[in-house]
């Protein structure tokens, strides 16, 4: 009944609204809100309370295109637009900026049975520019047009060859690399990333963070479906689902190689993994009804949204999975799938075909109707030949056979560079050796204690010499001077890498042969008794990599010939690829290496993770030499999960730390080559971790492929519109 | 592991006296049960040996970012974690119950049978094709070559032979895969719908055996023709291709056919190279790839079938031959293998 009534007194203000005359509320000074240029009308007139000027909700979100909502059950407003959303409650001072909890000095008022919102909170929300004129009592909303999303075009099937099969269609064990294009396109999380980088709401329609930063409530989107291989629905996508997964990852016997995020992040989660208790109900994730779901976490996670688009957080119908029980996941029959795409044919090493889910939620956004994959085990060798005939829609071309095309003026100028990855490579130094007495671990254990002899290699390492083995045509293109790459972290629109603290490295070069020499003479000097000179540098590499093998003589000569062959003995030693990293890298079993690392989330923190104090994951245990001064930036740096302008500040600070001490030598990022490809890939959906950028999800073709010039405006093109999109959408 | 055993140097046939006591029964018997013997040891020497693997291998590239107790669970679920005489004997027991078990590296979950199963038919199709194809071709070939010794023909043959040994076969097989794909429009990658994708992965396949099968046809042709059975035949009046298909090639083809079902049962084997150019999802490479991803339910079900169908087709070509040449007998005693 209340229900009803609210829902008449709502109509009634509407047809009001839409036809009733403006009448000011106080005659004496009438504010007046002009939204580009126009005076907005409302039909009660603004008022201003706490020096908030406040307009009724629905006009506003409404001039601003916003689409508005109301559930009287809980009185709350709601205005959702694109990726951004707002949630207000009248009489209240609490509300949710895309799901970011927020303290308003005045809250929503009812006036006349009629609610009305802070103005400029909801504007600046939308992403608009407000100004106040108080010369004439109005406010001045100013908004920017949106940045669109990829417009579909009429080409409609993606084809391609692969090499690497599924091993696994259960998403929610597998870590293979290649599954990953499965659970990607076909399963859809509570949020996801658009071809800019904006995440934007996906099965949840809106979610709010709690005051203290550890509980997110998510509320579904309604009528989304699981369907099987066939399109045919199965069940409703409910908030269950996201308990069912997670209790799934969580049981150990499960063997999930997901689990660590989640028992990381979530209360209680860790203790039922461990088996400290089978009660589920302990742990923070719960279904508060059909449609909400809720995560409560151990300590705030600055990016925990983030973490989000990971396969640890993707939904399961725990009905089907118990059903399937181990056959879930072993081909297409035994999955559901709730997302952009269908697993339609899945014949193991011969093909398979992706068909768009024509029951998915978001279905305008899928431009392309077909993914068509034939297997081939020499797919990378095959794929120019076959592109160039037009049967597959794109191949990277090796750089060992780019001149063959670069001759030919009808493929030169079908072939661009690939895009940066976001691997970072990165030399390291083994402050606690560990290998044969032939390579005097103990003397290059004192070497590598000194400042001055980690100085000569890091200013005189030549990184675009040994970039010259990778990519002979553009060696300085994927050369970074931080951990961290560019574009993947902004504070305050700058980027993280141009942040104070890492500006002198990011805008430099750390190749000085000068200043190389420098630093081994007060090397030479420094360490004269302690250490035996020529100083043995055991180097180990891949034999399998040609590109490496040839790296690594490019760099023992390099700096041998720089630094002298009186000062270090590089002495490079081939792996082969089984277990490389485990009988070189985990081991200590190295003086000097090439070593990566890709990005886990959305913070720049996790490039320092693999040089985390402690040395979690095995590269060097750099506290034996450092005197606690990085633990105690990097323990600084983590602890700050509120500010995050401040948090990045901290973190800049630990990593330039670690660059100015030359306890790393950045190197390179992953990515780059060649490609030939039809694929438009500014409409890839844009995020530096997880998975979404393997979603076909916004993705067009183009009719050719672009060549470098057109590639490279475009290029421009793409990141001035993320610029605009990241700004508009507050992220 | 090749289509083809092929048959330029085969073992010397065995010849032995009869015995009365010997029967065919009782050497089948026989061998059946050194056969087991041999298939036992081989399999359980494998699967010993892909133990003493790194653990860190079932695990794979997603190791760097696995707590270890992670790490313990899903070795833990492979069932790798368990002393290997526990596996071996959990081995044999579901063996003997007909299970191969389960898939843990290469398809998860997926029973090995149902990995294998769907695989051999295209091998084994190829295959087939490859050897009729090579076995006509290659015999024809050798037989007119021999006919036409040191003329142009035989000339020709000898290049090719010459060619085909001589050149890896990679090179023409990807010679083959590129230009004759451009220059006839037969697709560049097998489609099993498509009848015209079926043409050129059998002719690769057969080139070598054509070699080889005309090569030896031709050697022995060559020397059998100035034996004295042949002067005969030639003064009784026999006309020259009487002479050779009655009398030359099938004395030819006895040594050949010791290996004839070996040849025939290892086709389901698959060729490596030809399967991965052309994209046939045959068995070629499978044990390849089973190995270095260390599945190793995958790897000792496959080294048992090849295992066993090796031993089924030495024993098959014993009986052959006894069955070709009245001269050869399966005697009892050392012999016999």
């Amino acid at each position: 009944m209340v229900k009803r009534l609210a829902l008449f007194v709502t109509m009634i203000a509407l047809i009001f609204g839409a036809i009733g005359p403006v009448v000011p509320a106080r005659a004496a000074a009438p504010i007046t809100v002009v939204l580009d240029g126009k005076v907005l009308p409302t039909d009660v007139a603004p008022i201003i309370r706490n020096g908030r000027t406040m307009v009724p909700f629905r006009a506003i979100f409404e001039a601003l295109g916003a689409e508005v909502d109301y559930d009287p059950a809980t009185n709350t407003v709601f205005g959702f637009k694109g990726p951004s959303f707002v949630i207000l409650n009248p009489g209240k001072t609490t509300a949710w900026v895309s799901g970011r909890y927020s303290k308003l000095d005045s809250g929503p008022v009812i006036v006349n049975g009629r609610t009305l919102v802070p103005l400029r909170f909801v504007a600046e929300s939308l992403g608009e520019k407000v100004e106040w004129i108080e010369a004439n009592n109005s406010v001045l909303i100013t908004t920017t047009p949106d940045v669109p999303l990829p417009a579909a075009t009429a080409l409609d099937e993606y084809k391609m060859v692969y090499s690497g099969e599924f091993v696994s269609l259960n998403y929610l064990t597998t870590n293979n690399a290649n599954d990953m294009v499965a659970s990607a396109n076909t399963i859809d999380a509570l949020v996801g990333y658009d071809n800019y980088g904006v995440m934007r709401p996906s099965l949840a329609k809106y979610w709010k963070t709690s005051a203290d930063g550890r509980t997110y409530t998510f509320t579904l989107r309604e009528g989304v479906k699981w369907v099987d291989y066939t399109g045919k629905e199965y069940a409703e996508v409910v908030a269950q689902d996201f308990v069912d997964s997670a209790k799934y990852l969580l049981t150990k016997a499960n063997a999930s190689s997901h689990s660590k995020p989640l028992y990381s992040a979530i209360k209680g989660a860790k203790d039922f993994y461990d088996g400290k208790t089978t009660n589920f109900s302990t742990v923070g994730v719960k279904a508060l009804d059909k449609y909400t779901v809720q995560y409560t976490l151990v300590e705030p996670v600055p990016y925990f949204m983030s973490m989000l688009t990971y396969v640890c957080f993707y939904p399961v119908n725990g009905q089907f999975l118990a059903q399937q029980g181990s056959k879930f996941g072993t081909d297409n029959k035994t999955v559901l799938y709730n997302g952009p795409y269908i697993l339609k044919t899945y014949e193991p090493q011969n093909k398979r075909e992706f068909v768009k889910n024509e029951k998915y939620w978001d279905k305008d956004n899928v431009h392309i109707e077909k993914l068509s994959y034939k297997y081939n085990k020499e797919a990378s060798t095959l794929a120019p030949e076959l592109f160039f005939r037009g049967e597959i829609s794109a191949a990277d071309i090796p750089i060992n056979v780019l001149d063959a095309y670069m001759n030919d003026p009808s493929k030169r100028n079908q072939i661009r560079s690939g895009l940066p990855g976001t691997y970072n490579y990165w030399y390291a130094f083994q402050f606690d050796p560990k290998f044969e007495a032939e390579y005097e671990p103990d003397n290059w254990k004192k070497a590598a204690a000194s400042l001055n002899f980690r100085k000569a290699f890091f200013h005189g390492f030549d990184r675009v010499a040994a970039m010259l083995t990778y990519d002979p045509y553009n060696p300085e293109g994927q050369i970074i001077n931080t951990l961290t790459p560019p574009n993947f972290a902004t504070a305050d629109g700058k980027d993280y890498t141009k942040l104070a603290p890492l500006a002198k490295f990011s805008n430099g070069d750390s190749f000085d042969p000068a200043l190389a020499v420098q630093y081994k003479n007060k090397a030479m000097a420094e360490l004269k008794d302690k250490v035996t000179f020529p100083v043995k540098v055991k180097m180990p590499y891949r034999t399998d990599l040609t590109d490496w093998t040839n790296r690594a003589v490019v760099v023992e000569q390099q700096l041998e010939k720089l630094l002298g062959k009186d000062f270090i003995d590089i002495i490079p030693v081939g792996y082969p690829a089984t277990n490389f990293l485990g009988s070189v890298r985990r081991v200590y079993n190295y003086a000097f290496l090439e070593t990566n690392w890709g990005p886990d989330y959305a913070d720049p923190q996790t490039y320092t993770d693999p040089v985390a104090p402690g040395d979690p994951y095995k590269y060097t245990p750099i506290e034996l030499v450092d005197d606690g001064t990085y633990k105690k930036l990097y323990d600084a740096a983590i602890a700050e999960v509120v500010d995050l302008s401040k948090r990045y500040e901290l973190l800049a600070k630990a990593e330039a730390y670690l660059i100015e001490n030359a306890y790393v030598i950045p190197y390179r990022a992953s990515g780059g080559g060649y490609v030939a490809s039809k694929l438009d890939p500014f409409t890839t959906p844009f995020a530096p971790y997880g998975s979404a950028s393997l979603s076909f999800k916004y993705r067009t073709l183009l009719s050719k492929s672009r060549s470098a010039q057109e590639h490279d405006r475009a290029y421009e093109q793409w990141k001035k519109d993320r610029a605009a999109a990241l700004k508009k959408a507050g992220q | 592991m090749s289509v083809y055993a092929t048959p330029t140097q085969p073992d010397r046939p065995r010849l032995g006296v009869r015995r009365k006591t010997d029967s065919l029964l009782s050497y089948t018997i026989r061998k059946i049960g050194q056969s087991l013997v041999t298939v036992f040891i081989v399999i359980t020497v494998v699967f010993l040996l892909m133990r003493l693997l790194p653990m860190e291998g079932y695990i794979g590239e997603g190791y760097d970012k696995l707590d270890p107790e992670q790490r313990e669970a899903i070795l833990r679920s492979m069932g790798v974690l368990d002393p290997w005489y526990i596996q071996l004997k959990n081995f044999y027991i579901d063996l003997a119950r007909g299970d191969l078990g389960t898939s843990i590296t290469f398809r998860r979950n997926v029973p090995v049978a149902e990995i294998i199963g769907p695989k051999i038919p295209y091998s084994f199709k190829f295959g087939m094709g490859a050897i009729a194809l090579s076995l006509t071709c290659g015999l024809c070939m050798g037989v007119f070559q021999a006919r036409e010794k040191d003329r142009l023909f035989d000339r020709l043959g000898t290049g090719y032979i010459v060619f085909i040994n001589a050149v890896p076969a990679a090179v023409y097989y990807l010679f083959l895969q590129l230009y004759i794909t451009s220059a006839t429009g037969l697709p560049i990658l097998f489609a099993p719908e498509d009848p015209k994708s079926w043409i050129l992965p059998t002719i690769s396949m057969s080139l070598g055996g054509i070699a080889g099968y005309a090569m030896w046809i031709r050697r022995f042709m060559v020397d059998e023709l100035n034996k004295d059975y042949i002067k005969l035949a030639k003064a009784k009046g026999m006309s020259s291709t009487g002479i050779m298909f009655k009398h030359v090639l099938r004395n030819a083809f006895v040594p050949m056919a010791q290996y004839l079902p070996t040849t025939l049962l290892m086709t389901i084997a698959g060729s490596i190279y030809i399967e991965s150019l052309y994209s046939i999802p045959g068995m070629g490479g499978l044990l390849v790839d089973a190995i270095s991803r260390q599945d190793n339910p995958l790897v000792q079900a496959l080294v048992l079938i090849y295992a066993t169908i090796g031993i089924v087709g030495l024993f098959l070509g014993d009986i052959l031959m006894a069955i070709i040449d009245p001269r050869i007998k399966l005697v009892k005693g050392g012999g016999a293998r």
